[in-house]
C-alpha cells in the first residue's frame, strides 16, 4: 500500500492526550505530538520518561488507554504494527527485530506484500532492496546471516527493512546508545538523506549533545508527560536539559553533613572496559568516608552499574585498585566483600536481591546461615525457631508488611520487598553500603522509609554510596554529589547547596 | 543382490515412512515455536481411531483420514493451553502422552472387549497389487509394492522442504518460530501461525499412527507405537531443522528398525531383546553427538505473549 506524501513541512502524524496506564501506573499521561513531514522530531526525556511507551503506542504494540492518533490529518486506531505498518510507520527498536537464523535479505522481505506469488521472487525483491539501499546510502550485504554483522550494521538493515516496508514516518528508539562514534555519523548521514527525500523522523534519545546536532524540533517527556515542543535554533542545550530533568530545589528533609572521618572505601584510576561508553568504567577514583552519602548521578546506564558491581565485588575491574577499610582488596568476590562488612542493595531487587519463591524469613537469613545463632556446625543444621523468631523481630523493626513472615517473596509488594533487603542488609551493621536505585517503583511513603534508614545507617557511621537515576532522590539526601556520564566523573558537587544548572549540565556530558 | 541386503532395503523404507510423518509433524511445530513432546500420545490415539475407521468401513485410506482428524482434536489441547494459556509445552505434551494412549486403550476395551483374540483388518494395498503385476524384481518391490501411505510420506518430504526454502509463506512461517515479537511487528499472525502448526502436527502425528494399523500390521495392540513419537523428536534434532535431514534421519532410523528385525531372523542364539534395542542405543547416541550444538528454532519452548512490558 502506497502512503500519500504530505506537503512538505504539513503535518504528518498527531498524537492527542494519549495516555497509557499500566495497572495503576500512568506511562504515559495526557502526551501531544506533532510530527511533520521532512522533520527530525526528538522525543528526549529521561529513562522511564515514557517515551518508548508513547512509541510501542504509536507502532500499534500497546493499545492507549485514552487519546487519539491522526495519521495524515486523518484519525486511525492503531491496533497491530502491521496497521502501523499499512499506514507508513516504521520503526527502528532498540532490541532490533531481526531474525538471527536468516540472512539479511530474507529479514527485509519477511512479512512482504509486494507480490501476491506463492515463490519468493528473489530477483525482482533484490532489485528493490538494491534501490532503495543506494538511494539512501544504507550498504547491506544481503546474503550475510545476521549474526555476523556488526551493530550499526544491523540497524542500517533495520531501516532498510522500515523503508522497504514503505515507511514515511521512521521512528529511531535510542539508535545511537549501542553505535560507535563513527557508527553514529554514519546514521546521521542516512537520516539526513531520508529527511530530503521528505520522510519524517523521529529520534529518541536523552544524549544532550547529538539531539542538538540532528534534530529540528524536540519534544520533552517528563515523568510520562509532555512538556513542551520547541524548535531546536530556539533553545540552548542546557535550557533542554533543565526541562528534562525539570526542577528547582526544594529543601531537603535532611540535615546535610560534611564527614571527616577516615575512608571506607577508595578507587583509584578504576576502569572496567573502558572503551563502552554505557557499560563501562574509565579512569574512576571516588572515595567514601564513614557517616557521609556520596550520591552518583546520572542518566542510566553511563557505568554506574558497573560502578556498583566493582564495589560489590561481583566483577574485577581491569585497572585501577579498590580499597577497603584501609586493605587493598586483591580478589574480588562477592563473599569476601560481604566479609568485609559492604553492603549492597542491588539495582533488580527480583533478580539479585531476593529469591522470589522462597519465603521472607529465608531471604532474611541468607546471609547469617552460618551464624550460630541460626545453625549449629556453620549451618550444618539450621535452628529454624531461631530464624522465625528472628524474622518476626525485623518484620516489626522494619515494618515489613506480609501476611506471614513464610510467605513467598515474590508476594510483596515492591516497598515491602526492598524492606526484606534492607533489614537483611542493614542488620550487618556495614561499613559500607552500595544502595542503587533503593526506591525505583515505590510510593512515597515506603520511598520515605528506605531513605529514613539510609540516614540512620549514615548518623550511625556507616559510608553509603547511592546510585540512583532519579535526580530528586539524589538531591534529597547525598551529601556529595558525583556525577558520571559514559563511564566517567564529571565533577563533584555539594550536597548542601546544589548547583542544578552545573550539574543539569554535567549530567548530559557537556 | 543378496535377499537379506534387498529385504534389509524393503524393510527400510516401510519402517522410515510412519517416522517421517511423526517427525515432519514435530518438524512443523517446532518451526513455529513449539516443542511437542505430545507427539507419541498423538500417533496412539490415531493409530486406534485409524484402526477402527478401516475395520468398519473396509476402506483403511479412510482410517487414515480418521486418524488425522482425531489427532488434530486432541492436539487442540496443547495448542490452547500453551498458544492461548502459554502454559508450559513439555507439561502439556507429556500429558497428552499419558492421556491419548490410555484414552485410546480405554476404547478398544469397551468397543472389542477384553477377548484374548485380535481383531484384524484390511491392511492398505500396494501399488503393485493395484496394477496387478507379478515381477518379484527388487526394483519393482521398491518402488511400486509400497502402499499410497509411503508415496505421500516421501511426497510430503519434498512440499516441506520447498515450503520452508522457497515460499514466502514458508518465510513468515519459520521466523514466527525464530523470533515472534519480530514476526508480529511486519504483520505476520503470530498465533494463527502456531494453530496452524498445531493442525498440521496434528494430522500428521496422527496419520503416522494410523500408518500402523492400515498399512504395517493388521491389528491394534497397546504400546504399537512403541516410542516412535520420541524417537521422531530424535529425527529432527538429528536432521538439524530442515525436511531433508529429518528424511535422512528417519532413514536411519527406520534402517536401524529393519536390521534388527532381520538380526532376529537370521540369529536365534542370542536373545531378540538385545536387537531390539538397536533403534533405541542408536536414538541415544545420536542424540548425543549431535544435541550438543543447539541449532533449532531460537523461540521454541517459549510462550508468546502480546502486550508484555
Amino acid at each position: 500500500m502506497t502512503v500519500e506524501r504530505a506537503p512538505a513541512g504539513g503535518e504528518i502524524l498527531r498524537m492527542e492526550h494519549i495516555t497509557k496506564r499500566f495497572g495503576a501506573v500512568y506511562a504515559n499521561k495526557d502526551v501531544n505530538l506533532d510530527v511533520r513531514a521532512g522533520e527530525v522530531h526528538t522525543l528526549l526525556g529521561e529513562n522511564g520518561a515514557g517515551k518508548s511507551t508513547l512509541m510501542n503506542v504509536l507502532f500499534g504494540l500497546y493499545q492507549p488507554t485514552s487519546g487519539d492518533i491522526y495519521v495524515h490529518g486523518k484519525k486511525v486506531k492503531i491496533e497491530s504494527p502491521a496497521q502501523a505498518v499499512k499506514l507508513g510507520i516504521g520503526m527502528v527498536h532498540q532490541h532490533f527485530m531481526l531474525v538471527e537464523a536468516m540472512t539479511v535479505f530474507e529479514n527485509i522481505i519477511l512479512g512482504d506484500e509486494h507480490s501476491r506469488g506463492i515463490f519468493i521472487d528473489r530477483n525482482a525483491r533484490r532489485k528493490e532492496i538494491q534501490e532503495l539501499s543506494e538511494k539512501y546510502g544504507l550498504e547491506a550485504d544481503l546474503d550475510m546471516p545476521i549474526t555476523e554483522l556488526s551493530v550499526g550494521a544491523q540497524q542500517r538493515v533495520e531501516i532498510l527493512k522500515a523503508l522497504y516496508h514503505g515507511c514515511e514516518i521512521l521512528v529511531l528508539d535510542e539508535p545511537t546508545a549501542a553505535l560507535t562514534d563513527t557508527e553514529a555519523e554514519g546514521l546521521f548521514e542516512v537520516m539526513d538523506k531520508l529527511k530530503s527525500e521528505g520522510k519524517s523522523i523521529i529520534f529518541i534519545s536523552h544524549k544532550m549533545r547529538e539531539v542538538l546536532k540532528v534534530s529540528d524540533r524536540v519534544t520533552i517527556l517528563r515523568a510520562g508527560q509532555s512538556v513542551e515542543t520547541d524548535s531546536i535554533g530556539d533553545v540552548s542545550g542546557e535550557v533542554l536539559a533543565n526541562r528534562m530533568i525539570g526542577r528547582e530545589l526544594k529543601p531537603s528533609h535532611y540535615e546535610k553533613v560534611q564527614s571527616e572521618k577516615e575512608n571506607v572505601a577508595i578507587l583509584t584510576g578504576v576502569s572496567y572496559h573502558r572503551s563502552s561508553k554505557h557499560n563501562g568504567l574509565n579512569d574512576v577514583s571516588l572515595r567514601v568516608r564513614r557517616g557521609e552519602i556520596v550520591g552518583i548521578a546520572g542518566v542510566d546506564g553511563n557505568g554506574q552499574s558497573q560502578l556498583a558491581e566493582v564495589l560489590t565485588g561481583n566483577i574485577s575491574p581491569e585497572e585501577g585498585s579498590v580499597d577497603l577499610m584501609g586493605s587493598k582488596v586483591v580478589t574480588y568476590d562477592p563473599n569476601g566483600f560481604i566479609l568485609k562488612n559492604v553492603a549492597h542493595i542491588p539495582e533488580d531487587r527480583n533478580k539479585a536481591g531476593l529469591i522470589g519463591n522462597m519465603s521472607v524469613e529465608d531471604n532474611l537469613v541468607l546471609k547469617l546461615t552460618k551464624d550460630s545463632r541460626f545453625s549449629d556446625g556453620k549451618g550444618f543444621r539450621l535452628k529454624w525457631k531461631a530464624v522465625h523468631d528472628y524474622a518476626l523481630a525485623l518484620q516489626k523493626k522494619y515494618d515489613i508488611r506480609c501476611s506471614s513472615v513464610k510467605e513467598e517473596a515474590r508476594n510483596l509488594s515492591g516497598g515491602n520487598q526492598q524492606k526484606v533487603i534492607l533489614a537483611r542488609e542493614l542488620e550487618a551493621s556495614p561499613d559500607l553500603m552500595v544502595a542503587v536505585h533503593p526506591t525505583r517503583g515505590l510510593d512515597i511513603g515506603a520511598a520515605r522509609f528506605i531513605h529514613d534508614s539510609i540516614i540512620a545507617e549514615r548518623d550511625r557511621g556507616c559510608g553509603v554510596l547511592l546510585i540512583s537515576a532519579d535526580f530528586d532522590e539524589i538531591l534529597e539526601i547525598s551529601d556529595r554529589i558525583l556525577v558520571m556520564f559514559e563511564g566517567q566523573i564529571m565533577g563533584e558537587f555539594s550536597g548542601l547547596h546544589p548547583d542544578i544548572q552545573a550539574i543539569s549540565v554535567a549530567m548530559a556530558g557537556k | 543382490m543378496s535377499s537379506f541386503i534387498a529385504n534389509l532395503i524393503l524393510a527400510t523404507v516401510r519402517m522410515a515412512s510412519p517416522l517421517i510423518f511423526l517427525a515432519l509433524a514435530e518438524l512443523y511445530e517446532e518451526r513455529a515455536g513449539l516443542v511437542n513432546i505430545g507427539i507419541e500420545g498423538i500417533a496412539a490415539i490415531g493409530s486406534l481411531v485409524g484402526f477402527m475407521i478401516s475395520l468398519i468401513s473396509g476402506r483403511p485410506g479412510l482410517g487414515v483420514l480418521a486418524g488425522a482428524g482425531v489427532g488434530i482434536l486432541v492436539n487442540m489441547i496443547y495448542a490452547y493451553a500453551t498458544i492461548s494459556l502459554c502454559a508450559e509445552q513439555i507439561v502439556y505434551g507429556m500429558a497428552i502422552n499419558i492421556f491419548a494412549p490410555a484414552l485410546a486403550a480405554f476404547i478398544y476395551r469397551v468397543y472389542f472387549g477384553s477377548g484374548s483374540e485380535l481383531v484384524q483388518a484390511n491392511l492398505m494395498i500396494t501399488l503393485k497389487q493395484a496394477l496387478g503385476i507379478q515381477s518379484d524384481n527388487f526394483f519393482v518391490n521398491l518402488f511400486l509394492d509400497q502402499t499410497p501411505m509411503v508415496y505421500i510420506a516421501f511426497l510430503l518430504v519434498i512440499f516441506t522442504g520447498i515450503f520452508f526454502t522457497k515460499t514466502r509463506a514458508g518465510l513468515n512461517y519459520k521466523a514466527v518460530g525464530e523470533y515472534p515479537k519480530a514476526a508480529a511487528t511486519l504483520g505476520i499472525n503470530v498465533i494463527g501461525t502456531k494453530y496452524l502448526a498445531c493442525v498440521i502436527c496434528g494430522a500428521l502425528a496422527g496419520m503416522g499412527g494410523a500408518y500402523l494399523t492400515t498399512c504395517y500390521s493388521r491389528t491394534y495392540v497397546d504400546g504399537n507405537i512403541a516410542g516412535r513419537g520420541f524417537i521422531a523428536l530424535a529425527a529432527v534434532i538429528f536432521g538439524r531443522w530442515s525436511a531433508p535431514g529429518v528424511l535422512i534421519a528417519c532413514l536411519f532410523f527406520g534402517f536401524c528398525d529393519a536390521l534388527q528385525i532381520r538380526l532376529q531372523l537370521v540369529n536365534s542364539s542370542l536373545p531378540y531383546q538385545f536387537f531390539q534395542m538397536i533403534p533405541y542405543l542408536a536414538t541415544i547416541i545420536v542424540l548425543a553427538a549431535m544435541g550438543i550444538r543447539k541449532a533449532g528454532p531460537k523461540s521454541a519452548g517459549q510462550p508468546y505473549r502480546k502486550e508484555e512490558r
